[in-house]
């Protein structure tokens, strides 16, 4: 969720009547003060109906709103006004993306790297749909692409090392799934995503006392997406194996209290 | 030299024994023409989805294996409006026709079944069928003239529940826990449903089946047999009532070697049940400690069908579960003992070649009698999802070969033409129906002919088939292991179990493939309860009649 929201505060290119009243707008969707910017930008909207950015902009809060109908609306409207919107279009595939469509997604993603072919973000998502459809080897070059631009752009992030990482591992690649890993950790010392996955990794290696000491870290960390119970699990298995079956105990423990 | 010319015999003999597992698709020639039908109206009811038991038993112990389907109903009344949603009784006529014979049985039924689990639960040598549905259930007993009576009242099973009301159970298993002689029943519910507050999933141009998420799970039950016909619900004294989830298959197995029958419950996008069973009448939960519970990473899948047996002939049950796209099958090794069971789906290849498939009924046979059980899956998408897929929901089933029990191959391909079929397949259950020593499967498909798939592999392997009877133990021996050692030391394990798979129900003998063996030096049946029983220098290519033999 933290990947979408930084996605969605990102990219507008302002020009036309309703140019003032969408700054306005993008400027309370930046503040994340969503009801006003919503407001403030169906005003932009009514003053120029084919105002690209605020048709964007529209989409991003309805998208934030779980309304991905008036979303996709929008989207539609907008790359039909322009159809080289290269946002619009990453967005309108985010739109199928987040609905589990993954046959309308694809070649959304697709066409937003052809408009786009240096946002790693396009090439991020059409390898995260890739990899869905089950072409693992054409997902693993897209996420390659999408850390090569990130690097080349000088802002490589965790979020986008990470599914590599996890795709390196389920195919046992796992000398370069930990480098991908190591870097995400080096990169983001506190995402727990990060360290979760270095403990799965280290797990796998046979090394059950460092994926422990690696889950018990992921677990005092708050930013990411993984969730408690999956650390919880994670643990229970490298206690086990590194001989401690009372944490191991512990962690079980925690679970079924939740379960409750 | 010698070296030489001694390799290439025993590599050529290998390879004369390996041949491509093969079936041929044979029910409508067979006379085998039933239709699932699920009753769907439009109105995205989640039990349009789950429904499709299939059962594979000898009814009428003529030795040829029949075949009984459950069926839908209408909805929302949930009755059996016409005969399209009757249950449906197949009778083998032993040279590869069948007969229906469902009214002759009284096995019409009534209600939304989903699910049977065959087993002759009273020891009078007849199979008998519990059949587990929606709101309600139904224990048919075999009369063994050929009819079957209604018992359920009786034997108090109906699926009402005085804290939960009528149940929606899915899948549903005969073991004895007790070890006292009488098998018990094992029922797997899955969520809390109303046709009138069925939750509305999608927007009103795109509705779509919920998520199970959008309902409440429910606890599973345990009757223990009172051997006079009666059941005890005893689900809340042994512990099993105290583990909500969302249960589809159920599968049972010695998993520690101490002489009780464990169960796996494969749940629903919540976390896998792993009862093991104490030998005092009580069970402990767990599958977090043995690793079985979730996936490697923590995800907890839409486990569907679930299989317990020995994959890599080391003695010890695997277990195997089939989820839905993106999930991946789950295949955990047994480590023996207290150890629990370790993550076998990537080695295997497993992991990523199931990644795209949804799978429902699934069973590990040695379908080309090699020594080592492969897998077949009934496979389909769930119904609607076409148009997120982009791609048809309905699914081929597929075969996959286990190689010495390390690895795992498609090999659906080369499997002949009925298994490039899709459909929207459900249940299966696995018999040998033309009696040839080659393991078939019976597979249903909603709003689909079932399909019956005749193993014609082309192999000249041996085999052995064990039907067991027990004395002391229950009639069919159900959770006794086998063991076959052959002439080149090789070892081979197998249980007696009818629950295998999803919402479906496997004949009771223990198969083995045999390979190049010509005899089984020994087999060494180990009764419910530790007994054992040894045979040797078996003949093999039949079936064996063994008998519990009891101190006088």
């Amino acid at each position: 969720m933290g990947v979408l929201a930084g996605l969605l505060l990102a990219g507008a290119d302002p020009a036309s009547p309703g140019k003032l009243t969408y700054q306005k707008a993008n400027d309370l969707f930046v503040a994340r003060k969503f009801p006003e910017s919503l407001a403030a930008v169906e005003e932009a909207l009514r003053l120029d109906p084919n105002l690209v950015p605020a048709l964007t902009l529209h989409a991003k809060l309805a998208m934030a709103a779980n309304r991905y109908d008036l979303a996709r609306q929008s989207l539609e409207r907008a790359l039909k006004v322009d159809p080289g919107a290269s946002y619009a279009q990453f967005l309108y595939g985010m739109e199928a993306w987040m609905n589990n469509d993954m046959k309308a997604a694809l070649p959304r993603f697709r066409r937003a790297r052809e408009l786009a072919p240096r946002d790693p973000r396009a090439a991020l998502y059409l390898g995260l749909v890739t990899e869905s459809v089950g072409k693992p080897a054409d997902a693993m070059t897209l996420y390659e692409e999408a850390i090569r631009l990130e690097r080349a752009a000088g802002q490589p992030q965790a979020e986008t090392l990470l599914p590599g990482a996890r795709l390196l591992l389920l195919l046992g690649r796992l000398d370069e799934s930990g480098r991908w890993t190591r870097d995400a950790v080096k990169l983001a010392p506190k995402l727990r995503d990060a360290h979760f996955e270095l403990a799965r990794l280290l797990l796998k290696m046979g090394e059950p006392a460092q994926a422990a000491a690696e889950g018990e870290l992921a677990l005092t960390l708050s930013e990411g997406a993984v969730r408690d119970n999956a650390i919880h699990y994670l643990l229970i298995r490298a206690w086990q194996q590194a001989g401690k079956p009372d944490r191991a105990a512990a962690h079980a423990a925690v679970i079924r209290a939740q379960e409750r | 030299m010698f070296r030489l010319i001694a390799l290439v015999v025993v590599l050529g003999g290998v390879a004369c024994f390996a041949q491509a597992i093969r079936f041929e698709e044979i029910a409508a020639k067979s006379g085998l023409r039933f239709e699932l039908q699920n009753g769907e109206a439009g109105g995205f009811h989640q039990i349009e989805l789950t429904l499709g038991g299939v059962a594979a038993l000898d009814y009428n112990n003529d030795g040829c294996t029949d075949i009984f389907f459950t069926n839908g109903a209408a909805i929302p009344s949930l009755r059996k409006t016409g005969q399209k949603f009757s249950n449906r009784l197949f009778r083998n006529n032993c040279n590869l026709t069948f007969t229906d014979v469902t009214d002759d049985a009284g096995l019409a039924g009534e209600g939304y079944s989903m699910a049977v689990a065959a087993a002759d639960l009273d020891n009078d040598g007849f199979t008998d069928l519990f059949v587990a549905g929606v709101k309600g259930n139904t224990l048919y007993r075999n009369l063994g003239n050929g009819r079957f009576a209604d018992a359920t009242s009786r034997a108090g099973l109906a699926g009402v529940d005085p804290a939960f009301g009528p149940r929606w159970a899915v899948s549903a298993g005969w073991f004895d826990y007790d070890n006292d002689g009488w098998l018990d029943l094992f029922v797997a519910n899955y969520v809390v449903w109303d046709a009138d507050k069925e939750p509305r999933c999608g927007t009103p141009e795109r509705q779509y089946y919920c998520h199970p998420d959008a309902y409440r799970g429910l606890p599973n039950q345990l009757f223990h047999n009172n051997r006079d016909g009666t059941f005890s619900d005893v689900s809340q004294a042994s512990g099993i009532q105290s583990h909500i989830g969302k249960g589809m298959g159920v599968s049972f197995a010695d998993m520690d070697g101490d002489g009780f029958t464990d169960i796996f419950v494969a749940n629903d996008s919540v976390r896998g049940l792993l009862f093991r069973n104490l030998g005092n009448g009580k069970f402990e939960e767990i599958g977090l400690e043995a690793g079985v519970a979730l996936r490697e990473d923590g995800h907890a899948i839409a486990g569907m069908g679930a299989d317990f047996r020995d994959l890599d002939n080391d003695g010890k049950p695997d277990l195997i579960v089939s989820g839905i796209l993106n999930d991946s099958f789950l295949l955990f090794r047994n480590l023996g003992g207290r150890s629990g069971f370790e993550d076998y789906a990537q080695r295997t290849g497993l992991l990523m070649s199931t990644r795209q498939l949804t799978g429902w009924s699934l069973g590990m046979y040695d379908f080309d009698n090699d020594g080592w059980k492969d897998l077949f899956f009934a496979l389909a998408h769930l119904m609607q999802l076409d148009r997120y897929l982009g791609r048809e929901s309905a699914l081929p089933n597929r075969i996959y070969r286990s190689v010495e029990g390390k690895r795992l191959d498609d090999v659906s391909a080369g499997a002949g033409p009925a298994l490039q079929m899709a459909a929207a397949h459900r249940g299966a259950a696995f018999a040998d129906f033309d009696n040839d020593g080659r393991v078939d499967a019976v597979v249903s498909a909603v709003n689909g002919p079932a399909k019956l798939y005749r193993n014609i592999t082309a192999s000249r392997s041996h085999w052995l088939a064990i039907r067991l009877r027990g004395v002391k133990s229950n009639r069919q021996g159900l959770g006794a292991t086998v063991h076959v050692r052959l002439a080149d030391g090789r070892d081979l394990y197998n249980h007696a179990t009818t629950a295998v798979g999803y919402a479906s129900s496997s004949e009771p003998l223990v198969r083995f493939g045999l390979g190049a063996s010509p005899v089984a030096d020994l087999v060494e049946i180990r009764w419910p309860g530790g007994r054992v029983q040894k045979l040797t220098k078996v003949a093999v290519d039949r079936i064996v009649d063994v008998t519990e033999e009891v101190e006088p």
